[in-house]
Order: C-alpha cells, then sequence, then structure tokens
C-alpha cells in the first residue's frame, strides 16, 4: 500500500504549475500525476517518493491536500507488460476504480497505479502473479 | 396559565376575538392620542385624514407608516404627544449615523412596560421566588432598566449586575443562588467558556432560565449554551422604538416569541408593495403602540424580518408568535421576484461541516433572467482526496439550497483562503446585475 497525493483546486489556469513549482523548489520529484476534474474544480493525484514531505509542504502553502491509498505494482515496462497483472486481477475477480501508470527505467520497469474496493486483495493477486507491490519509492 | 392580574393576566388570558376587540378601541385611542404629537398632527393634516377617520383595527391600512428617519426628523420632542411634565422617562437609541432617536414615556407608559416585561419572565417560567440578575448595561439602553422594571414588577430578587467584570458576575450568580440571568448570548458564552478554562462547570452554578437577546443568535448556539449551563435560552425581541424588551418573548414551549398584542398592532408587510403579507409569509414587521400615551408610534417599520407562526400555542396564550427574525430589510436581495436573505443560504452552509465558514453570494444576470451563485470555501480539515465525495456533498448541498429559496443555486466549491474573510453581511454578497431593481 502506498499514499498518493490528493490535491483540492479550483479549476483556473496556473494551478498546475503553482502546485508543480511548490514541489519543485521543495526538490521532490513528481513520479506521476493524474487530473480527475469536475468542471469547476478537480482534484491532483500526485505520486513521489515523499509522499509525507509532499503533503507537509502543500499543506503549508495553504493547499488542501489528503493521503490516498494506492496499491503501486511493479510490472515491466515491455509489450504486454501489463497483460500478466490484468489477467492475475481477472482471475481474482477483482474490480479497479482508477489507475493510472508511469515508467521507472524505459524498457525495464514500470509502475501501474490502481485503486479498488480491497487494495489487500489487489496486493496478494500480484503477489501470487510473481509482481510485486511496492511500499516505497 | 394562571397569570396574575398584577403582570397583566386579564391581557394574557384574552382570546383572539377579545383581542381584536381590545384592538380596535386601542388604536382608536392611540391614534388620537398621537394627534396631540405635532409630527402627527402635520402628518395626518397632509394626509387628510381625521382621526376620527380610524373605526377599527383594520382601518390601520389608512395610517401612514413611520421609519427610523421620521423619527429623526422629530428629534428632539417632535413625536411627544403629552405635557412635558408628565413624562418621568425617556432613553434614546444610538443612531449609526448623526442624530439618536428619543423615546419618551409617562408613569403609566413605564408602568405598562414594566407589565409587559413581567408577563415575558413569567411565561418563561420566572417566578416571584426567582433571583434574577441582569447582565445587560443600565443607562439610556433599555435592555438595563427595562428588564429591572419588569424583573421588579414579579417581586423576583434583582441583581442590577450591569454589563461586564465576568468574574464579578459568576461571584454574585454563587453566592446569591442566581436562577435567571438576562444577557446577550455571546456574554453567556463569554461566561460559560471562561469558567471550562478554569476546570469550572457552568452547570453547576444552577441558573435555570435565560433571557437572550439584543443580537443575532443562531439555533445551535441556543442548544450549545443550554447544554453548557443545563438552563433553557429563550428568545426575547424588543426594541427601543416600541420600549425595549418586553415586546414578545417566548413561553415555555420555546416555539415562537409571543407578541403582546394588547400592547402592540402587528403587521407583516411585503418589504417591497409595502402591502400585507399572505398568513405564514416573511415579511418587514410593523408595529403601533397601543398603550403608550408619552409617544405614540404608527406602522413602525422595524426592518426586522419575520413572520407569524401558524396555529395555537400549546401554552394556551392566544396572543401570536412571531418566528426568529430571518434578517432586515437592510439585507434582503430580490431574486427572480423572490426575496432572498443572506441568512437562509448562510443557515444551509452551516449545516455542512465540509465546508469552511467563508463564502460570497454572487448575483448575475443571463438571458434575462437572475443567476445565483454560492461560493464556498472547502474546509480542510474533512477533505478525504475523493473527487466523488465533494460531488455528492455538493449534490446535496444544492438541493437543500433549492428547497430554501425555490430556485436552482449554482454552487462553487473553492480553495479555503480564496475568499475575503468575513466581516459584516454587507461584503458577502456581489451583485453584478447592473441596473436591477
Amino acid at each position: 500500500m502506498y499514499n498518493e497525493i490528493r490535491v483540492f483546486v479550483e479549476n483556473k489556469p496556473g494551478k498546475l504549475s503553482h502546485v508543480t513549482e511548490l514541489l519543485g523548489n521543495a526538490g521532490i520529484d513528481i513520479l506521476a500525476l493524474d487530473i480527475a476534474d469536475e468542471g469547476q474544480f478537480g482534484v491532483f493525484k500526485i505520486l513521489t517518493a515523499e509522499p509525507d514531505r509532499a503533503k507537509q509542504v502543500l499543506s503549508d502553502a495553504g493547499m488542501t491536500v489528503a493521503f490516498n491509498e494506492v496499491a503501486c505494482i511493479e510490472i515491466a515496462d515491455q509489450p504486454g507488460g501489463l497483460v500478466k497483472l490484468a489477467k492475475a486481477l481477472e482471475d481474482a475477480n477483482l474490480n479497479l476504480n482508477e489507475a493510472y501508470g508511469c515508467i521507472l527505467e524505459r524498457g525495464k520497469r514500470a509502475l501501474f497505479i490502481v485503486k479498488g474496493e480491497n487494495l489487500e486483495a489487489i496486493e496478494s493477486a500480484a503477489r501470487s502473479a510473481g509482481l510485486m507491490p511496492l511500499d516505497s519509492l | 396559565m394562571d397569570v396574575s392580574d398584577q403582570i397583566g393576566g386579564r391581557f394574557v388570558r384574552m382570546s383572539r376575538d377579545e383581542i381584536a376587540d381590545f384592538q380596535g378601541e386601542a388604536l382608536k385611542h392611540s391614534v388620537a392620542q398621537a394627534a396631540k404629537s405635532p409630527w402627527y398632527a402635520a402628518k395626518l393634516k397632509e394626509l387628510g385624514l381625521d382621526p376620527r377617520d380610524i373605526k377599527s383595527a383594520d382601518n390601520i391600512i389608512k395610517l401612514p407608516f413611520t421609519t427610523k428617519e421620521d423619527l429623526r426628523l422629530s428629534y428632539p420632542a417632535g413625536m411627544l404627544a403629552v405635557e412635558p411634565e408628565k413624562i418621568i422617562r425617556m432613553h434614546t437609541s444610538s443612531g449609526t449615523t448623526g442624530k439618536p432617536t428619543a423615546i419618551f414615556h409617562t408613569r403609566e407608559d413605564v408602568d405598562c412596560w414594566a407589565e409587559l416585561m413581567a408577563r415575558c419572565l413569567y411565561i418563561a417560567g420566572a417566578r416571584s421566588h426567582d433571583v434574577f440578575q441582569n447582565m445587560s448595561g443600565y443607562g439610556l439602553f433599555t435592555g438595563g432598566l427595562g428588564l429591572h422594571y419588569g424583573a421588579e414588577r414579579l417581586g423576583m430578587w434583582v441583581i442590577p449586575a450591569g454589563a461586564g467584570n465576568t468574574a464579578r458576575q459568576i461571584l454574585l450568580i454563587r453566592d446569591f443562588h442566581v436562577t435567571v440571568i438576562h444577557a446577550t448570548p455571546s456574554y453567556a458564552m463569554h461566561i460559560a467558556e471562561r469558567m471550562v478554562q478554569d476546570g469550572e462547570d457552568p452547570k453547576r452554578l444552577g441558573i435555570k432560565i435565560a433571557a437572550l437577546g439584543a443580537e443575532p443568535y443562531t439555533e445551535e448556539m441556543r442548544v450549545k449554551l443550554q447544554e453548557l449551563y443545563g438552563f433553557k435560552v429563550f428568545n426575547s425581541y424588543g426594541l427601543s422604538e416600541m420600549n425595549g424588551p418586553g415586546v414578545a418573548f417566548e413561553c415555555g414551549e420555546q416555539r415562537g416569541m409571543h407578541i403582546w398584542e394588547d400592547a402592540f398592532l402587528v403587521e407583516i408587510v411585503n418589504p417591497d408593495t409595502f402591502e400585507h403579507a399572505r398568513p405564514g409569509e416573511v415579511g418587514e414587521l410593523v408595529l403601533t403602540t397601543l398603550r403608550r400615551d408619552g409617544m405614540p408610534i404608527i406602522r413602525y417599520r422595524t426592518r426586522d424580518l419575520t413572520r407569524i407562526l401558524d396555529g395555537v400555542c400549546p401554552c394556551g396564550i392566544a396572543h401570536a408568535r412571531l418566528d426568529r427574525m430571518v434578517g432586515r430589510t437592510d439585507d434582503m436581495l430580490i431574486i427572480r421576484g423572490v426575496n432572498v436573505f443572506p441568512s437562509q443560504i448562510e443557515e444551509v452552509l452551516m449545516r455542512h461541516t465540509w465546508l469552511g465558514g467563508n463564502y460570497v453570494i454572487q448575483l448575475t444576470m443571463r438571458e434575462a433572467l437572475d443567476q445565483m451563485t454560492v461560493k464556498v470555501e472547502i474546509a480542510k480539515s474533512t477533505f478525504d482526496g475523493s473527487i466523488e465525495t465533494i460531488r455528492t456533498q455538493r449534490a446535496e448541498l444544492q438541493k437543500e439550497l433549492r428547497e430554501q429559496v425555490g430556485f436552482t443555486v449554482n454552487v462553487e466549491i473553492v480553495e479555503p483562503g480564496s475568499l475575503p474573510a468575513s466581516e459584516g453581511k454587507a461584503r458577502r454578497v456581489i451583485d453584478e446585475r447592473g441596473g436591477h431593481v
């Protein structure tokens, strides 16, 4: 299980640059970022190697921040790399609510970040398929 | 209710029919009396009205309104309706701009006021064996002497503590086993907070009844105070133009304030058309004194917005009940022809703990139709990271706002600290409709 950062933002120009600048100035590397949009407002989902510090930095700057538990599963960065995980989830009859991905090392390692009803079941399905859920990045 | 005539029992016990009969006669008298003052004499002449044209309470609509501005213009003594030697007391209300307004009382007027105030305390449950501490400022402000005379009339042991000096207030309450207090809601809260800070329990003071007024407060605040002290809080309504406190007060039911209709003729008018509001509809409270000879006031526009509660009060008193004041006419917005008060919006917002305290009401025009947008800050502490949660909560908020005002309200959820900090009501409303009347 891993803590993804969630930031509430109004849907206005300049919000993404503000958040990324705050993290950049604090020397925090963003591994992946996804935006959930509700028209007038939205939520940034940010994956970094330092979730605690990232949350603190954003919170200190007055942003509305929360942690969100996700499963980060390492997969091979190659054609069909995601198939193994997808099949394992299918076999365990598990649904996903949210998912996105990022490359850790081009051609070698990638990360699949998922959220579902039962994170533990997702992680154990991954493990049984020989894939590694990560607790730190 | 067994009320002695010493505190106007015969008036308290009146049926609706008896009240109506009494009001007809009382209004005739009051108008004739008002006509003795230079101000109303001139006013009636200007309108070609003779006091004898008033034959029943319904005829009130023939008479002109009196506004705060009229009181200022007639200052100092334009509305004095008796020989000056008959006056034994005056009070003034502090005008926010320029001149104050002055109200004069004969001996009978002061006596009547004490009777009205005593009734108020009585229906809330106070009795002659109670000990009463008045934490209102004395002097020109009516909350001091008004409550004081009423409490004495009822026969209570009265402690005229006045305002401030919290340590002494607590000392007196303890040492003299005070059972009834009068204070502003914020001061009652201040005392409780002070005691809790000192590791003491306000419940142990043993106060049973609190008459709270002179400033607006929410039902939540009442509940909180009742929990803290273990007493019952009774809403009080009054204004210096109508003597002061003692105009309307809650009975043991705590559901609306009985307004003494033998002393005040009540009208609720639509603040735009000045016509009588439909039964149960919110409008501006307009009051006429029926039992004050020193300075009768006819159809005084209080600028307070309320409605008369429907139905018969289980306490048995037939005098009408006023609902909580929803606001002032000064705050009222007209949106698509509907009267809306910022307090109505605020009431809904306060129920949503996922929101912070700051909000702004923005009015715009789109395709010749008024649009209302409520911008409100999300609360940092309850954000759980889920966009679905906010979506659901916002939909619920929008539904409640629609139920409250009767049309669809746009809701924008904004970041904490992005709206101007709340200071007073005026800044919360941004009207961008331009030229809209």
